[in-house]
C-alpha cells in the first residue's frame, strides 16, 4: 500500500530486557527482551497535521517518538518518517526530522546560543550563509535576538526551551518529534512556548508535529487528533470531538479516564471497568 | 570523505570553543608541567651514574628517559580514554540524544570529538619538553621530529583501537573502562616506561614484548633522542600499525554491534 502520510507506524512493537541492578546489571544488555513496551501499533500522520499522544507515565509514548527518532530499535513492525523506514534507513530519515525533549534540552553550556546552533546546524548539513540567515530567522522568530551572543548556562528554563526547538528547524525538517515540550517549564512559559508553536509552526501547515504530552490543554490548543495509548496500545485514534463522541464524554479529560478505564464510576468509588 | 573531514572539523572547533572559555587551565597546566619535569629532575639527579646511563638505551641520561616515559604514557592515556570520554559527557550533558538524531553517525561524532584531546595531549607533550629543554638542559638538538611526527601518529591509531573498545564497553556497562586499566597497569611495569625492560624478570620480558607500548617507546626515544630516521625506527613502526591494522576494525566492528545492542535494548542514553 502506497501512502504519502508524513508518519506512518505499523504494528510497532517493542519489548526491552528485564531492568537489573548489582552485577546481573552486567548481564543486561545480552538478555532477552520480555517486558512489552508498545503492542503492535499502528496510526498514520499526515503531512501538516498535528497529532498528540495521549497516556500515562509508562503507557509507550516516549519509546514510540525515540522509535521515530532512530534513538530505538523497534522489535517488530515498521515506523516511517517522510517515506523513509527508521531501521533500514535511519539518516534520511534524520534529514526530515526535528527532535526536542522537554526532560533534557542538551545544549553546551559554555558555548552561545549562536555557536550552539551554528554547530547543531552544520551536522545537519546547514553551514555558511545559509545557516547564518537561517540562525537569524529562528532568532527573529523565537525572540532569541538578545540571547544569541549569551553562553547558554545564562539562559532561563524557557529561552532554553524556545532554543532547543529552534535547533530542532534549523535545517528545516518535515516532521517535527516533540517528547513533553512544556515538561520543564512554568504555566507562564508554557503558555508562551504553545504560543510559539502554534502560531509559527503549526499556522504554516508546513511541518507535520507529533508530540507527547499530559497537559490536557496543550493537547486541545495544538492537536488535530489525538492518539490515547495505554499499556503500549492505541486505544483511540480521533479528533477531539470524535473522542468526546465516541466515549459519551464533554471533556477530553473524562473521554482519557474513560478510554483508558479509570473513569470513576457514578458513586465515585474507583475505576469503573 | 570531504564531507566527513568537515565534520570532524566541525567537533574540533567546538571543544576548542569550549576549551577557550576556560583559559586559566592553560597557565595552570603549563605550570603542571613544571612541576612535573623539575620531580624527574632531581629525581634522576639522584639517581643517575655512569652505571645507570650504560643500562639505559643510547646511553642517555636517566632524565630525558623517564621523562619521554611519563609523557608518553599521558599521550596513550589520551588515545585511550578520550572516546569513552567524549561519549560520557555527551550523555551526561544530555547533548547525545540531540547529537544522535542529527545526520552526522556516531562514529564521526566519537571520532570528532576525540581530536580536541589528542591535540592538547600532544601540546602538552611539547610543553613538557620545552620545559625540560629550557630549564634542564633535556637533549632536543638531535631530534628527527618526523620520524617523532610518524611514531606519535601511527601510537595514535594503534591505541585509539582500544580507545574505541573502551568506547563499547561503556555503551554497555555504563560505566569502567578495562582496555584503559590492564594496557596502563601493564605498561607502567612492562613497556619501559621508567626502567628498561632488561631489568624484568624473563617472563615479564616477554609480556613487553607483546606490548605494543614496548615498541612506541622504543622509536620515541630513538627518534626523539638519537635522532633515529625511518631506516632505524621502521621495525617498531610496523609493529604499532600492525596493531592499528587489527584493532581498527575490530574495535569498530564491536563499536557497532554495541550501538545496535543499546539502541534494541534502549539503554542508549542510560548513565
Amino acid at each position: 500500500m502506497v501512502s504519502d502520510a508524513a508518519i506512518i507506524v505499523e504494528s510497532l512493537l517493542k519489548s526491552f530486557p528485564p531492568a537489573r541492578s548489582g552485577w546481573r546489571a552486567l548481564l543486561q544488555p545480552f538478555e532477552k527482551p520480555s517486558v512489552l513496551a508498545l503492542a503492535g501499533i499502528s496510526f498514520e500522520v499526515r503531512p501538516g497535521e498535528a497529532m498528540a499522544l495521549l497516556g500515562a507515565n509508562g503507557a509507550g509514548k516516549s519509546t514510540l517518538l525515540r522509535i521515530l527518532a532512530t534513538l530505538i530499535l523497534p522489535t517488530k513492525g515498521r515506523a516511517q518518517i517522510a517515506g523513509h523506514d527508521a531501521v533500514r534507513d535511519p539518516r534520511a530519515v534524520r534529514r526530515q526530522l526535528g527532535y526536542h525533549a522537554g526532560s533534557d534540552v542538551g545544549f553546551y553550556a559554555r558555548l552561545t546560543c549562536r555557536e550552539n546552533l551554528r554547530f547543531f546546524g552544520s551536522l545537519n548539513q546547514l553551514s555558511g550563509a545559509p545557516a547564518a540567515q537561517r540562525i537569524e530567522q529562528l532568532a527573529e522568530q523565537f525572540h532569541l535576538e538578545e540571547a544569541l551572543e549569551r553562553q547558554v548556562r545564562t539562559l532561563s528554563s524557557g529561552t532554553m526551551q524556545r532554543l532547543s526547538l529552534a535547533r530542532a528547524l534549523l535545517h528545516q525538517p518535515r516532521v517535527l518529534l516533540l517528547d513533553e515540550p512544556t515538561r520543564s517549564l512554568d504555566a507562564i512559559g508554557a503558555a508562551e512556548f504553545r504560543r510559539f508553536l502554534k502560531s509559527e509552526i503549526l499556522r504554516r501547515g508546513e511541518t507535520t508535529l507529533l508530540f507527547a504530552s499530559h497537559a490536557l490543554s496543550e493537547i486541545e490548543l495544538l492537536a488535530d487528533r489525538i492518539a490515547v495509548i495505554d499499556a503500549g496500545r492505541l486505544l483511540a485514534c480521533g479528533t477531539l470531538t470524535e473522542l468526546k463522541q465516541r466515549t459519551g464524554e464533554a471533556s477530553l479529560e473524562d473521554a482519557f479516564l474513560r478510554l483508558t478505564g479509570r473513569a470513576p464510576d457514578l458513586a465515585g468509588n474507583g475505576a469503573a471497568e | 570523505m570531504t564531507g566527513t573531514l568537515r565534520e570532524l572539523w566541525l567537533f574540533f572547533r567546538r571543544d576548542l570553543c569550549i576549551a577557550r572559555t576556560y583559559r586559566t587551565v592553560f597557565l595552570f597546566e603549563a605550570i603542571e608541567a613544571l612541576f612535573g619535569v623539575a620531580l624527574f629532575y632531581y629525581v634522576a639527579r639522584f639517581v643517575d651514574s655512569p652505571q645507570l646511563r650504560n643500562a639505559l638505551p643510547q646511553s642517555e641520561s636517566y632524565f630525558a628517559f623517564s621523562l619521554i616515559g611519563f609523557v608518553f604514557l599521558d599521550y596513550l592515556n589520551a588515545a585511550m580514554d578520550s572516546f569513552d570520554r567524549s561519549l560520557m559527557e555527551a550523555r551526561d550533558t544530555g547533548t547525545l540524544e540531540h547529537l544522535l538524531v542529527t545526520q552526522t553517525s556516531l562514529p564521526v561524532i566519537l571520532a570528532g570529538s576525540a581530536i580536541y584531546p589528542f591535540a592538547a595531549s600532544t601540546l602538552r607533550i611539547a610543553v613538557y619538553l620545552a620545559w625540560g629543554a629550557v630549564l634542564f638542559g633535556f637533549p632536543l638538538r638531535d631530534a628527527n621530529w618526523l620520524a617523532v611526527a610518524a611514531v606519535l601518529v601511527a601510537t595514535l591509531l594503534a591505541f585509539s583501537g582500544l580507545g574505541i573498545l573502551s568506547a563499547s564497553y561503556l555503551l554497555l556497562f555504563k560505566r569502567g573502562n578495562p582496555a584503559k586499566w590492564f594496557f596502563l597497569g601493564l605498561s607502567s611495569v612492562a613497556a619501559g616506561v621508567l626502567f628498561p625492560i632488561s631489568v624484568l624478570p624473563d617472563w615479564l620480558q616477554f609480556v613487553a614484548r607483546l606490548n605494543p607500548v614496548t615498541y612506541a617507546l622504543e622509536a620515541i626515544r630513538a627518534a626523539l633522542l638519537g635522532g633515529a630516521g625511518f631506516h632505524a625506527v621502521w621495525r617498531p613502526l610496523l609493529v604499532l600499525l600492525f596493531f592499528a591494522a587489527v584493532l581498527l576494525p575490530l574495535s569498530m566492528a564491536v563499536f557497532a554491534w554495541a550501538l545496535r545492542r543499546t539502541k534494541t535494548t534502549g539503554t542508549l542514553m542510560h548513565r
